[in-house]
């Protein structure tokens, strides 16, 4: 197998014009799931450039290798930020954030990745390169490729630019936690009361939830909701897990409870985005049983669990999903068996 | 996209197919009920056109299915019959996205308007595709929920349509456009199979595929069932209306107030003509000046008052003349009903005119519209701007008199002009309208044949014979399996299966 660093998209189009091997894209390696061997692996690592930030515009362009803490440092310069909080911010590259759909507890407001990419540029499996979407926030012409690429974890192009929606940074935060918290009661008191958190993570450690909510904004309005939490406790900011692979899942936010029994044999850390119902376990157990018994238990309330490239039973667009994969890389040689396709 | 006023005809673009033999329209009667298939002349001629009402063409049979069995049933015979499929919500559409094809199956979704379930816990909607923008969020508001995007057309478009076109409206600069909250849709394919892509679980396993056919202009399947994301309301809104001596004072202020930091839930601009046209259509009380801004803050009550009370500071600075803020809800209702009802009420002072809806980056906005101000005068044509400020999407409405064929000729190429100047400014030929019939042309100018031929890839992994829509989008026609290049015929169109639109 060999690795290469190419040093411009030129050269990475070159690479995979060449064809007849398999491929791999790495970034930062924080989400690459394991796979059959490839012939080729492709690095970001020298596809570092911001290319273009407008403050005014708050649009950034980056190259696929460009880490999101070196992107957040740029654009702190000008009180701005990508809205995006996925774990190992240091290594995590964006191509490899949009090809994982890596996010963190900043989702609860602003979105994942498909809420906040504008535009994107790909080398395609034949070496062709194609872009769409646009560098204003807001565009309609043909088809969202920038949404395709997310999540679509390497197997349908090379990410090689990408184009973001960024915010300004707030001018105040508040972090309130609800030790023994459930967090289907907090979502719907902060319903309720009409507040507006940015983030809102639970965490589990076996024995019940803590759940945490982060105010940020104007001080009037951080203060404010604040003041309507009276009972609660101001804390930091949870520590994230320790950096390993992690289990991904999803099921309705009413499910939390289900979830976290569904989940318990796996003797994990569990975080959950109560107002998403999306979760991660930090691997403590290695047990496939224990995942199987865990998938089936989420699949059966109609959640999903997916670990180590393994995605679980196919859903019922498994051919649509398959004819898109064929048309954009008909010889099937990239990142193979790394996705449900 | 071109807006008749009544009485002007003469350039319109009509297409007849033929008529379709009996027994076929029999099949169809057969699927939906003889009471929702039509196929009389007098019948066709409503479906004619959209929004875009000067391009027309006939279908060959209109067929109004109530369920998504009757959609799957009609799709087969479409494809059976060897027809192109076009899907139709309430035909508010500015870019022909829901015009014929000549002979073609028109299927209206009109009669899919239930309301199938709603789940305040877990934040969404299921709907049926023919169910009215305005009615979701009529249908929820009572328990303290809404639906985010809003486009001027709200009260009679449909949410499939929405779906088509990815429709964005004034609120979208702080909450997105339909994209954003679809959660999940189901979609009949080409083969008439029905698949649910996405869903109130987020992120199931496999591609964003609902993310791909929300914006996909009926090109890819035809939805019949769509689950919203929908949204608490905010505590409060804070409205202002400010006026200023002209658009580069106004283009300032938006820029002022972006660059504070503050995210209005929306901001729009209107020029001196299209005051004027809103004036005349809804009895606002506005002065007749150069610009105005018309803003809504939301969310916590006191943020707002905050950063309503920031972003008039920054207005004042700016050069505003006066700001305006509404004493009750009825008169901020007003407010937005003068700029919501400003494309229409144009019509009340030009007898034809054309709606660009290019997007420019919005700290370009005084520059561009100088330019467009340019060309106006250059093409000696009256030039009205009513747009999305905040998102720098462009509303220019290019006002003509369609008697004269000169001066409609040079209306339609000023138009195009002004999305040209879009691009050199890296913007995009549409924000919210389309592409559809109207701007594919202009699509080679935005993207490369390389980019035209990757999205063709997925047109062709969705519908490989390109039933649905066929020549809308896409300047070129193209089959699946041809290679770029110089056209050679598709087996497929030889044996008559397909053609080319």
């Amino acid at each position: 197998m060999a690795r290469v660093t190419p040093g411009s998209i030129e050269e990475a189009q070159a690479l995979l014009a060449e064809g007849g091997r398999r491929v791999l894209f790495v970034g930062g390696g924080t989400a690459l799931p394991p796979g059959p061997p490839v012939d080729l692996e492709i690095s970001s690592e020298k596809l570092d450039r911001v290319i273009e930030y407008e403050p005014a515009d708050q649009v950034v362009i980056v190259e696929c290798g460009v880490t999101l803490a070196r992107l957040q440092r740029e654009l702190a310069k000008h009180g701005q930020r990508l809205a995006l909080d996925p774990p190992q911010p240091d290594k995590a590259t964006l191509g490899g954030i949009v090809a994982a759909n890596s996010f963190g507890p900043l989702r609860t407001r602003f979105g994942s990745v498909r809420d906040l990419i504008i535009g994107v540029s790909v080398v395609r499996a034949d070496g062709t390169r194609a872009k769409g979407g646009g560098k204003v926030v807001k565009t309609v012409a043909g088809f969202d490729l920038p949404k395709l690429m997310c999540g679509s974890w390497g197997t349908l192009a090379f990410i090689a630019t990408v184009t973001f929606r960024v915010h300004p940074l707030p001018e105040e935060a508040v972090t309130l936690c609800a030790r023994g918290g459930d967090p289907l009661e907090l979502v719907r008191r902060v319903r309720a009361q009409q507040l507006e958190p940015a983030a809102m993570l639970a965490i589990s450690q076996g024995k019940g939830w803590d759940v945490y909510l982060r105010f940020e904004g104007f001080a009037a309005g951080v203060r404010a909701q604040r003041d309507k939490l009276r009972d609660l406790e101001e804390s930091a900011w949870p520590e994230p897990a320790p950096a390993g692979a992690r289990v991904r899942f999803g099921a309705l936010p009413t499910h939390a409870a289900q979830v976290a029994k569904a989940l318990a044999p796996l003797g994990a850390r569990l975080e959950w985005l109560p107002t998403l119902g999306l979760g991660f376990a930090s691997r403590a157990t290695a047990d496939p049983a224990a995942l199987q018994g865990a998938r089936r238990e989420l699949a059966a309330l109609g959640g999903w669990l997916a670990a180590d490239g393994d995605w679980g039973p196919a859903p019922g667009s498994l051919g649509l999903q398959r004819s898109v994969k064929q048309r954009l890389d008909p010889a099937g040689v990239l990142a193979p068996g790394r996705f449900l396709v | 996209m071109k807006q008749e006023t009544p009485g002007a005809t003469h350039l319109e673009l009509k297409q007849q197919g033929q008529p379709l033999p009996d027994p076929l329209i029999k099949r169809f009667a057969a699927a939906v009920g003889a009471a929702y298939c039509y196929s009389r002349p007098e019948q066709l001629r409503t479906y004619e056109s959209d929004g875009l009402a000067s391009f027309r063409a006939t279908p060959g049979v209109v067929v109004l299915p109530a369920s998504t069995e009757e959609v799957v049933a009609c799709v087969k015979l479409a494809r059976e019959a060897g027809l192109p499929i076009v899907a139709r919500g309430s035909g508010t559409g500015l870019s022909g996205g829901a015009l014929p094809i000549p002979g073609c199956v028109l299927i209206g979704l009109s009669r899919m308007r239930k309301i199938l379930e709603v789940d305040y816990d877990n934040a969404f909607m299921r709907v049926q595709p023919g169910v009215i923008n305005l009615d979701v969020s009529k249908h929820i508001g009572p328990q303290g929920w809404y639906y985010a995007p809003d486009p001027s057309s709200q009260s009679v478009c449909t949410i499939g349509g929405n779906v088509a076109e990815n429709s964005g409206g004034a609120h979208c600069l702080k909450y997105g456009f339909t994209v954003n909250h679809t959660l999940g849709v189901r979609v009949v394919l080409h083969d008439g199979s029905v698949v649910d892509l996405g869903g109130a679980v987020a992120d199931t396993p496999g591609y964003d595929l609902a993310g791909v056919v929300v914006g996909s202009e009926g090109l890819l399947g035809i939805v019949t069932e769509v689950v919203l994301r929908i949204l608490r309301k905010p505590e409060a809104t804070r409205t202002f209306f400010a006026t200023f001596p002209s658009t580069t004072e106004a283009g300032n202020a938006v820029s002022a107030i972006i660059a504070s930091g503050i995210v209005p839930a929306a901001i729009e601009m209107m020029d001196t003509l299209a005051i004027v046209a809103a004036k005349a259509a809804t009895g606002v009380d506005w002065p007749e000046v150069g610009a105005a801004l018309l803003m809504d803050v939301d969310g916590v009550a006191q943020e707002c008052e905050h950063t309503s009370a920031v972003a008039v500071e920054l207005a004042r600075k700016a050069g505003a003349l006066e700001v305006r803020v509404p004493r009750d809800a009825a008169e901020r209702e007003l407010m937005w009903k003068g700029r919501k009802s400003a494309f229409a009420a144009v019509g009340r002072i030009a007898r034809n005119y054309l709606v660009q809806d290019g997007v420019i980056p919005r700290s370009k906005i005084a520059q561009v519209l100088q330019e467009i101000a340019g060309l106006g005068q250059r093409y000696g044509l009256r030039v009205a701007n009513v747009f999305h400020a905040g998102d720098g999407n462009l509303h220019p409405l290019v006002l003509f008199d369609g008697r004269d064929p000169e001066e409609e000729r040079k209306a339609e190429e000023m138009s195009g002009e002004i999305l040209r100047i879009c691009l050199r400014h890296g913007g995009s030929i549409t924000g919210e309208h389309g592409v559809g019939a109207d701007k594919a042309a202009y699509m080679p100018e935005m993207f490369s044949a390389q980019d035209l031929d990757t999205m063709q890839l997925v047109r062709c992994a969705f519908d490989p014979a390109g039933t649905f829509n066929p020549g809308k989008m896409f300047p070129t026609p193209r089959l699946c399996g041809d290679k770029p290049g110089l056209y050679r015929p598709h087996p497929s169109e030889v044996s008559g299966e397909a053609w080319r639109a």
